[in-house]
């Protein structure tokens, strides 16, 4: 899978995935404390910052794996910077991952407007909700609290993954930082990638 | 012995702990939680140095949140058969309700018992080296990792810098959450912009030092796996059996 992509590609991802590994690791600690008094809804509000890495590496990279790689890698950083949700993070983070992924598989890589990005954090949203349902054991909460969390984490997927790192990318091809990446010879029209 | 955990392989120590974590979730007695929490306490006590100081200061958020998931699911429960064991405030919690309540409490503890065991005992360098000598993670990504990891003072650095920058040219903190959050947009994509740029000239530098990211057969810095992985290992799975069949002796 990695054969076809730069090395350059790769470091930008890792780079990409430290910076919101740190917003992410920050989220996390809000989360926290105010899970403490509402419990854990608290995170469904803001659980579409968790998503936002893979949906930005995609729509730059746009490469088969770029989401799932790109999530896991974040996890992996939020490990390393050491917390206390640990070893688990890196596989939730390669669950979201596949989420967004498979949006993006469903378009076989060849859109990338803001209804697929949307599409993905969905995904990411549903896939990272039964990995939640199971090892939160969720089992035990009333179906309608059930349903009213994952409602509203789908809805957080879809605005803050989705739009939100559309908003995050678009500024940041306007600073023309990202020559010489698939997203910008996609505007260009020169190439599919 | 009070370097074992220390000592011992990363992806090994990483596997146990996921399987421990895993295997919590299948289980809502309030006993295997927390006689798994108290198991990764003693391990931590006999075969480690860490600095418990930290240890508490890491545990503190998650007390908080254990004790957010105890008045949830009393409050939000599925199961409200058996005995009434209390009552507050005309609210009638039933046996099963408070034996889920504390299983989930209990199970944030013993997650973040194991995490931070994991944490605070593991060398981040080694950690992503050992997965890619014992657990085949590909060349190309391991170093990347390792290059965004050396990059975190630089970016914290530069974050500084951006912020300060913005200070000098008045713009101002905002009071309102909201508004500050949205700022978050205009400290980010420097960041970002100066992450891209970063990310090619390392790449640059890998390859033109002949870099090519194949699988390799030989490492500079070898991460083995020995014998006293194996006691470890053998250590926590006994734990773990101990844990999950503590509902048959207990009650």
């Amino acid at each position: 899978m990695l054969k076809s992509w730069k090395l350059k590609e790769v470091v930008l991802m890792s780079l990409f995935s430290v910076v919101f590994g740190i917003v992410y690791l920050l989220f996390l600690h809000v989360g926290n404390i105010w899970a403490g008094f509402i419990g854990p809804i608290a995170y469904e509000w803001i659980f579409g910052i968790w998503f936002i890495v893979s949906i930005i590496c995609m729509y730059i990279i746009r490469k088969p794996g770029a989401a799932v790689i790109s999530e896991t890698i974040a996890a992996a950083i939020e490990v390393l910077l050491g917390n206390a949700v640990g070893p688990r993070l890196i596989l939730a983070g390669i669950i979201q991952g596949l989420g967004a992924e498979a949006a993006f598989a469903a378009t076989r890589y060849r859109r990338f407007d803001i209804w697929v990005l949307m599409l993905a954090g969905v995904g990411a949203s549903v896939f990272s909700f039964i990995y939640g349902y199971f090892l939160g054991g969720f089992t035990v909460f009333s179906t309608g609290y059930v349903l009213l969390m994952f409602g509203i984490r789908i809805a957080s997927g879809a605005v803050i993954a989705g739009i939100g790192g559309k908003a995050v990318v678009d500024g940041l091809l306007a600073t023309g930082s990202l020559r010489g990446y698939p997203i910008t010879r996609a505007k260009k029209g020169e190439a599919r990638a | 012995m009070k370097s074992a955990l220390h000592n011992m392989n990363p992806a090994a120590k990483f596997i146990v702990v996921t399987i421990c974590m895993l295997t919590m979730a299948f289980f809502f007695n309030p006993w295997t939680p927390l006689l798994m929490w108290i198991g990764v306490l003693l391990i931590q006590l006999l075969f480690s140095r860490i600095d418990w100081k930290l240890w508490i200061l890491f545990m503190i958020p998650f007390l908080i949140m254990a004790f957010g998931y105890f008045w949830t699911t009393l409050v939000f429960a599925e199961d409200k058969s058996g005995p009434v064991v209390l009552s507050i405030w005309s609210i009638n919690i039933t046996e099963v309700q408070l034996n889920h309540a504390l299983s989930l409490s209990f199970r944030v503890l013993a997650f973040s018992g194991l995490s931070l065991l994991f944490a605070l005992t593991t060398n981040p360098v080694s950690f992503i080296l050992s997965l890619m000598q014992q657990m085949k993670l590909s060349p190309k990504i391991a170093y990347s990792i390792l290059v965004g990891y050396q990059f975190l003072p630089v970016l914290k650095d530069e974050f500084v810098q951006i912020q300060q920058a913005h200070r000098l040219r008045g713009a101002m903190q905002d009071k309102n959450a909201i508004r500050r959050l949205l700022h978050m947009r205009k400290i980010l994509l420097p960041m970002l912009a100066g992450a891209v740029r970063k990310a090619e000239r390392a790449a640059f530098a890998m390859e033109a030092r002949g870099f090519t990211g194949e699988q390799r057969t030989s490492f500079y810095k070898v991460i083995r796996v020995g014998r006293l992985d194996g006691y470890l290992v053998s250590l926590f799975m006994l734990l773990l059996i101990i844990s999950c069949t503590s509902v048959l002796y207990i009650n």
